[in-house]
């Protein structure tokens, strides 16, 4: 199953969206470790036209999966990046 | 097993926040200064570089437990509000729109990650230029850390003073700019249909108490590795101005409707989401600036150039510029109210 997460923020990317970028890319390499691999990193700037058609408005840093907006405002966890692949996955 | 960890973690972080609220409390019983307590007076005869040491320590020494209640009180409270609400709201027309501004725009602490996006999709979103404009200058002014520190370096008077002086700075500019041409043109340039419409696309996790606590207590200390550094180059500023300017200057220059004036003025180029503007209104209140001059002085929202610059790439230059016109012609007004009605102009 294809994956695609994005990590919506500001550009140029503030601090707490730089470090929501490095979970998530940390989260993806252990993903890919347990054979997971076909996850896409993308990174939207929040504040574009295109991001808030899609999504609304959004406090960033966010977190969409597969086009939901899983995590809006705050620095998700590796682990919890890894729990939401997974639950995605399951469905 | 890791249910009981959580349980403990959850518990020593709820004991360490209600340790902070008491310790607030506890020195607000027993009536100490949150504040330098240290006279303009006390610096002479003091060695040039002793009197920043002197200055910091005073102030640090029973200042801290109210910069820690400020901090982790702006953490609990961004971390706690529910956020999805807000932005579900500010796209939701004009009326709900500035109502939302005004509101939650002073629990949203200032963070550039958090104003420009708001900026941005207020505007894309339909609300429209005015609610955009609104919260932009609400929110520097009048946000949490900003009003507690206000309250406990100078006084609460001027704290609830600055925040009805911004509610109607923010409002007027607000609704100002909406009604001009380039305003209306940035509106329909920027709109995008059916963005408030997308509750679909927005499932938002929500992650245990134990998390938010502990991502609470962390963006409060995110806030204070951002803002600290500023405030104590302003406390060391503060206490050389303290020290060497003569009162009689600041009694002639910063008092009556020339010092609104002057103050206005001076305030702006200090004015950052950083705090400094409260630290050195503080020096040169102790030194004979009025109660009018002060609460202009403490209106500098229309300078903040680092805002300006980022509203810039969005809106025009004219719109930053013509906020920035209201916000200062509000700022002398409002100063010049305040001074009247305390009696100190």
């Amino acid at each position: 199953m294809t994956i695609i997460i994005e990590v919506i923020g500001v550009e140029p990317p503030c601090k707490r969206c730089a470090a929501v970028e490095k979970n998530v890319k940390q989260a993806v390499e252990k993903l890919k470790n347990e054979g997971m691999d076909d996850v896409t990193v993308k990174k939207l700037d929040i504040a574009s036209k295109d991001v808030v058609s899609k999504y609304g408005i959004l406090l960033s840093p966010a977190l969409a999966i597969n086009g939901k907006v899983r995590v809006a405002g705050r620095i998700p966890t590796v682990d919890e990046i890894i729990k939401l692949v997974r639950s995605e996955v399951q469905k | 097993m890791s249910n009981k960890i959580k349980v403990l973690k959850t518990a020593a972080l709820i004991t360490f926040i209600i340790a902070v609220f008491a310790g607030l409390i506890y020195s607000r019983i027993k009536a100490y200064s949150l504040a330098p307590t240290m006279k303009p007076s006390d610096f002479h005869g003091l060695p040039i570089w002793y009197i920043p040491i002197a200055y910091l320590m005073d102030y640090f020494s029973h200042g801290w437990i109210c910069l820690l209640f400020a901090f982790v009180t702006a953490g609990l409270i961004y971390e706690l509000i529910p956020k999805e609400a807000i932005t579900k709201y500010m796209g939701g027309g004009k009326a709900i729109g500035y109502g939302v501004a005004l509101v939650m725009a002073p629990f949203l602490t200032v963070c550039s990650c958090t104003m420009v996006p708001l900026f941005a999709g207020i505007i894309y979103s339909g609300a429209g230029i005015g609610p955009a404009i609104t919260f932009l200058l609400m929110a520097p002014s009048s946000n949490i850390l900003a009003i507690l520190l206000t309250g406990d370096m100078l006084y609460w008077e001027l704290a609830e003073a600055r925040i009805l002086a911004s509610i109607i700075v923010s409002l007027t500019a607000g609704l100002i700019i909406s009604k001009t041409p380039w305003g209306k043109a940035i509106e329909k340039e920027y709109s995008v249909n059916n963005a408030s419409q997308q509750e679909k696309t927005i499932e938002i996790v929500k992650s245990p108490l134990d998390e938010r606590l502990l991502s609470a207590l962390k963006f409060g200390g995110y806030l204070a590795k951002q803002i600290l550094p500023f405030f104590i180059f302003g406390l060391i500023a503060v206490s050389y101005v303290e020290a060497y300017l003569p009162e009689d200057i600041v009694g002639e220059y910063l008092t009556g409707v020339k010092g609104v004036l002057i103050a206005s003025v001076l305030g702006g180029p200090l004015y950052t989401p950083t705090l400094v503007e409260i630290v050195i209104g503080r020096g040169l209140w102790s030194l004979g600036m009025s109660k009018g001059a002060l609460l202009a002085w403490l209106m500098g929202q229309p300078y903040d150039v680092a805002n300006a610059l980022a509203v810039s790439r969005i809106a025009k230059w004219k719109v930053v510029l013509t906020y920035m016109l209201i916000a200062w012609i509000g700022s002398v007004t409002l100063g010049l109210i305040y001074g009247i009605i305390s009696g100190s102009l």
